[in-house]
């Protein structure tokens, strides 16, 4: 089925996979960005990293596995992803600690919409593209719902960590969709590989 | 055994003591814990006594946390005792045992059983915590927090916002530090994290520190004179936010749910009266009241639906609604601000439910911005809120006489002027202007329409008109006419007196006398000086009883010389009476003095230059300063503080090259300098007139010399020149051979060297006349020892001074052939010798000079002597050659050079001049024949001129 996906529209999906690894790539920016406006909020000293088992749960994405499989792993995982930030956004109303921090909370959107776009092109890429896939129901992790019995810590701990997955499965999603593009790089890597890769270099 | 025995010994003592004081130890002791204010509750039952010694431990590490003596009441109902205790420490940091005893005095009773607090880090709690949570204190407070790590968990260390912090040990698993004086938190609370040793985040604690609330300033007031509206100030920032921690509001114990960030205001429905305002969060609350009567705080809503129901060129009225009913009944106090293009005021009319007004004093033509605002007339309190703008637009009126004034280009030709009338002056758009001249004598006028782009009309004064009259026209009429006079006789610029004028930095003062004749005022006009054709000419109004004025314009600039004039108004002319000039701010010249040159007089050099054109002084010139210009630097020579005079000199100059530099100065500074080279040439002239002068000088010395000889002629010649006394020849001349005696020096020996050749055509001795000696110029004459010298004819007599001594009757010859030097050669030998000397000179001149024969006219006895035809040695061919380079006559005693060309008898050089002179004295020897006629004239002069340059008398 791939074999024959690929040969019927090889250049259009090149061009969704491309397109795919470009967004993921600025996401993975953004999300990089959130994190350290939130760190900066938070006064979490740079050298600490927050443990525990990880929010979000997809089997692990081995080389073994169809490019396929390997979608649907990412798009499960990004999908995760998006469900924690909205309720990590959500909690974040709700207790609504407020104060100058325009930054941060337009930084929050951005993700999350930007997240919303990634899932969507993740998706066309699938073999049953086009909003016909039959997905997986979303794993029941426990730690999907703020934990922390009203403990101001624990919630600020729980959007620390919602904010480390993003970093991790946006970075995921950019390397994985470039190892799915047949060129291994993103056009705009392509015209751009120079910049780019000073610029992950000052991260 | 003897340790066992004492160990027996002590506690029977032990129990003996207790059973003693009869105190019994505390029953049932109990612990409350009250975590979140991390109290602790003990309570005991059947101690009679009122004192008790309370211990409390760390259970885990035995460290003693509290061992004090306290006091417990017992509590009647319940016959126990109870005592609180205020742990620092978390109570769920670690386990706490407590134990009891009662005292009574030294009495103190068993102690009671312990309890213990367990604490969250017991090993069936395996999670890590930290205590305490999202607690919310005051800025300045001291918190102790503890971190309980996981069960097989490593502590690493503790943050307090990113500082890290030292920790105490409390128990196996759990770590605390304490931190004072807490500042206040960001909006999410202060963090204190606990991380492993591998710096992951084990757990942490947010504790949230700010202020209780302190509103200020409540007031309470009504817009509809019905309900309530409460302001207050928010007052210290709290630092606490989010749901649970913000500040809360209660007016009269009502949630003021809307009272949040800047917004601090709530209302109620009715007017009580009184209010209270209740501020409150988790750190305390605040209380504000205030009380009023209704009428007394009364602040009206702002106005809507503002109309204007009439419009006019001058006024219109202004109506609006009010919102409540109730304002019909209220004295209203009310502002109407009214702004046009440039201006803004604002008007109060009063009255009871004010809802319309007229304005007044409106421009024509205007466009308007209205807005009302009210407030109670009665126990007024506050102006209410602006309402909104309404605009509109006055209607169009005639415009009003322009300003006209009458401006002289030139005796004759004149321009009428009128200043554009501004937007408030003209009432509606101009149309255009019409000038009409007037000639009442002949009752005749001229009108002309000028556009609205004209403002000014040329005319000619000598014509019949006699005034002149200007009106303005727009879409609602003319204006009234504005009048000027045509003066019949033009005030005389030339007598008025101009003096300077000061811009102060708003404009020119102006004063002056009052004038008699000003009936209509004064009129200042003011123009560029340096302009002289179309200037611009502006113009101001003076009342008749001002006599001063500040002359103000848009058009003034630096450095520009304006002239002021001041005219006296009246119905029939007008009068120049004063004249100022003035520069707003004076600047420096813009260029420099023009043809500067020098002039060099001897070593004087006298600048001199041209005043700064009027447009280039950019101010009143002060003078000028010279300066010696040494390459960059600049040397003053003078300061001239007369600007009107333009010339320098500069005196005492060194020949040499000089740069000048001359700079106008004003009031702002110099000019940048005009330089001039000059190079002083040596005094030519002067030389050439000392010379002049010098020579002129000799000239004259000469001619009074001249004069003086020439009168005294006779004497000069006398003294100079003496007759020599012409030879007596006894007898007939011609061959009679006599004796001409000549008296030698005794002491002078003269060979005379005499040519060979001898001249047969003069056998016979020659009479040279007496006459013919004076004209000799090659002879001498000794007037103080006249010459006794005897010349022979040819034969010498035997036994004179010569005897012996053939040839010495050569010297004779000699001495005639002196007579031309050109034949004969005379060496002088043995001058000042003894005769004795004389014979072996003679040896070497054996010839008689046979050529001196036929030498030059004149007398020459030597050559008349007998030796010439009887010289045996000498044939008559060897006296008919003339010698070649030979000289006819001797040399003078003065040349001892025999072949010397310099010989030459001719030459004014030689002292002798040619001549034989006696050796004993400077008297010539062979005087000139004076009766040569030609050779009289000239032999007497050169004689004379010769001796008077050599000296010689």
């Amino acid at each position: 089925m791939a074999g024959t996906r690929t040969r019927r529209g090889a250049g259009s999906e090149q061009s969704r996979t491309a397109r795919a690894a470009a967004l993921a790539e600025e996401l993975h920016h953004e999300c990089t960005l959130l994190l350290d406006l939130y760190r900066k909020k938070e006064t979490f000293a740079e050298e600490l990293t927050v443990g525990g088992e990880s929010l979000v749960t997809v089997p692990p994405l081995s080389s073994q596995l169809s490019p396929n499989d390997m979608l649907w792993r990412l798009y499960s995982a990004l999908q995760q992803c998006r469900n924690l930030l909205e309720r990590a956004i959500g909690r974040e109303e709700a207790v609504g600690n407020g104060g100058d921090r325009a930054q941060y909370e337009n930084q929050k959107k951005t993700v999350r919409d930007r997240l919303g776009h990634l899932l969507a092109s993740t998706r066309l890429l699938l073999e049953d593209g086009a909003g016909t896939a039959a997905f997986t129901p979303e794993p029941k992790n426990s730690e999907i719902d703020y934990p922390g019995n009203g403990s101001p810590f624990a919630l600020k701990l729980w959007i620390y960590r919602i904010f480390n997955e993003l970093e991790h499965w946006t970075l995921t999603a950019s390397k994985t969709l470039k190892a799915l593009h047949p060129d291994g790089a993103t056009p705009k890597e392509r015209r751009t590989r120079g910049r780019a890769r000073g610029r992950r270099t000052r991260r | 055994m003897p340790s066992l025995f004492l160990g027996i010994l002590l506690l029977g003592l032990r129990v003996t003591e207790s059973q003693a004081s009869g105190l019994a130890p505390p029953q049932q002791v109990r612990l409350d814990a009250d975590t979140e204010a991390q109290k602790l509750l003990v309570t005991w039952e059947d101690g009679r006594a009122s004192t008790f010694d309370v211990e409390i431990l760390r259970t885990e590490l035995m460290e003693i946390v509290f061992n004090e003596t306290v006091v417990a009441t017992e509590d009647q109902s319940t016959g126990k005792h109870q005592w609180n205790w205020t742990s620092p420490v978390p109570l769920e940091c670690t386990s706490l045992s407590v134990k009891v005893r009662s005292r009574d005095g030294q009495d103190v009773s068993e102690w009671s059983s312990q309890q213990i607090l367990p604490g969250l880090d017991l090993p069936d709690n395996t999670d890590s915590q930290m205590y305490p949570e999202g607690k919310t204190v005051p800025v300045g407070s001291n918190m102790t927090f503890c971190c309980i790590v996981k069960e097989g968990q490593q502590f690493g260390s503790l943050l307090y916002k990113d500082t890290l912090v030292k920790e105490t040990m409390l128990s196996r698993r759990t770590y605390a530090t304490t931190m004072t004086n807490q500042g206040p938190s960001n909006p999410s609370g202060t963090n204190v994290v606990c991380s492993d040793e591998k710096k992951m985040i084990i757990t942490g604690a947010v504790v949230f520190v700010g202020y209780p609330p302190m509103p200020s300033d409540l007031v309470c007031e009504t817009h509809d004179l019905i309900s309530v509206d409460c302001q207050w100030s928010k007052g210290r920032e709290t630092y606490l936010f989010g749901m649970a921690r913000q500040t809360y509001y209660t007016l009269n114990g009502r949630n003021c749910s809307k009272a949040r960030d800047s917004n601090m205001r709530c209302g109620l429905e009715q007017w009580d009266g009184n209010w209270t305002l209740v501020a409150r969060n988790l750190l305390g609350e605040f209380r504000l009241t205030d009380a009023a009567e209704l009428g007394h705080r009364v602040r009206p809503v702002a106005p809507v639906n503002l109309t204007t129901p009439e419009v006019y060129s001058w006024n219109a009225s202004v109506g609006w609604l009010w919102k409540y009913n109730g304002y019909e009944r209220l004295s209203l106090i009310c502002q109407v601000q009214r702004t046009s293009h440039s201006n803004s005021s604002t008007q109060t009319y009063t009255g009871y439910g004010l809802n319309t007004v007229v304005l007044k004093d409106l421009q024509p033509d205007e466009k308007y911005n209205v807005k009302v605002r009210c407030g109670s007339q009665k126990n007024f309190w506050k102006w209410g809120e602006w309402s909104l703008p309404l605009s509109f637009q006055t209607k169009m009126d005639r415009p009003v006489a322009p300003d006209i004034w009458l401006w002289m280009d030139s005796d004759n030709l004149g321009r009428v002027l009128w200043k554009p009338l501004t937007k408030s002056e003209s009432h509606g758009q101009i149309s255009g202007y019409e000038v009409t001249l007037w000639s009442p004598e002949e009752n005749s006028q001229q009108t002309l329409t000028l556009p609205q782009s004209m403002y000014s009309l040329p005319i000619n004064v000598t014509d019949r008109w006699s005034k002149v009259t200007v009106t303005a026209r727009n879409p609602a009429g003319v204006s009234l006419p504005a009048n000027v006079v045509i003066p019949r006789h033009l005030p005389d610029a030339e007598d008025t007196t101009i003096s300077k004028v000061t811009f102060n930095g708003s404009g020119f003062p102006l004063s002056w006398v009052a004038h008699a004749n000003a009936s209509c005022g004064y009129v200042v006009d003011w123009y560029n000086t340096s302009c002289t054709h179309d200037c611009n000419v502006e113009w101001t109004r003076v009342a008749a009883d001002n006599t001063n004025t500040m002359v103000q314009s848009s058009n003034f600039f630096a450095g520009v010389r304006y002239t002021f004039s001041l005219y006296a108004c009246s119905s029939e002319s007008t009068v120049l009476l004063e004249r100022w000039h003035g520069y707003m701010q004076e600047l420096v010249p813009s260029r420099t003095v023009p043809r500067l040159s020098p002039n060099q007089e001897g070593s004087d050099v006298q600048l001199t230059w041209d005043q700064i054109p009027l447009e280039h002084q950019r101010g009143f010139i002060l003078g000028y300063t010279v300066y010696l210009t040494n390459a960059s630097h600049l040397t003053l020579l003078a300061n001239i503080t007369d600007p009107q005079l333009t010339n320098h000199t500069v005196k005492n100059l060194v020949l040499g090259s000089y740069k000048f530099t001359v700079k106008a100065y004003n009031a702002a500074g110099e000019d940048g300098g005009a330089t001039v080279s000059i190079s002083l040439d040596p005094y030519t002239y002067w030389l050439i007139m000392e010379i002049l002068v010098a020579l002129g000088t000799m000239t004259c010395l000469l001619i009074i010399i001249t004069i003086a000889c020439y009168r005294k002629r006779k004497w000069v010649k006398k003294a100079f020149y003496p007759d020599i006394p012409e030879p007596k020849l006894p007898g007939e001349w011609g061959i009679t051979q006599g004796t001409l005696d000549v008296k030698p020096s005794p002491h002078s020996m003269v060979h005379i060297v005499e040519d060979s050749v001898w001249d047969s055509s003069k056998e016979a001795l020659v009479t040279v006349p007496e006459e013919d000696e004076e004209g000799t110029g090659d002879e001498e004459a000794d007037t103080d020892e006249p010459a006794s010298l005897r010349y022979y004819n040819q034969v010498v007599e035997e036994g004179s001074s010569s005897r012996g001594r053939p040839h010495a009757s050569d010297s004779s010859a000699s001495s005639t052939g002196s007579m031309d030097s050109g034949h004969t050669d005379v060496t002088y030998t043995g001058i000042q010798t003894s005769a004795c000397s004389l014979a072996p000179m003679a040896h070497f001149q054996p010839q008689p000079d046979a050529s001196q024969c036929a030498g030059g006219g004149g007398y020459r006895p030597q050559m008349q002597s007998a030796s010439c035809p009887e010289d045996p040695q000498t044939g008559p061919e060897e006296h008919l050659q003339p010698p070649v380079g030979s000289f006819g006559g001797y040399q003078p005693q003065c040349s001892w050079k025999q072949d010397s060309p310099e010989a030459d008898g001719g030459g004014l050089d030689q002292a002798c001049l040619g001549s034989p002179t006696s050796v004993t004295s400077s008297q010539f020897l062979l005087p000139y024949d004076t009766s040569e006629e030609g050779k009289e004239h000239q032999s007497s002069a050169s004689t004379w001129f010769h001796n008077l340059l050599t000296g010689k008398p």
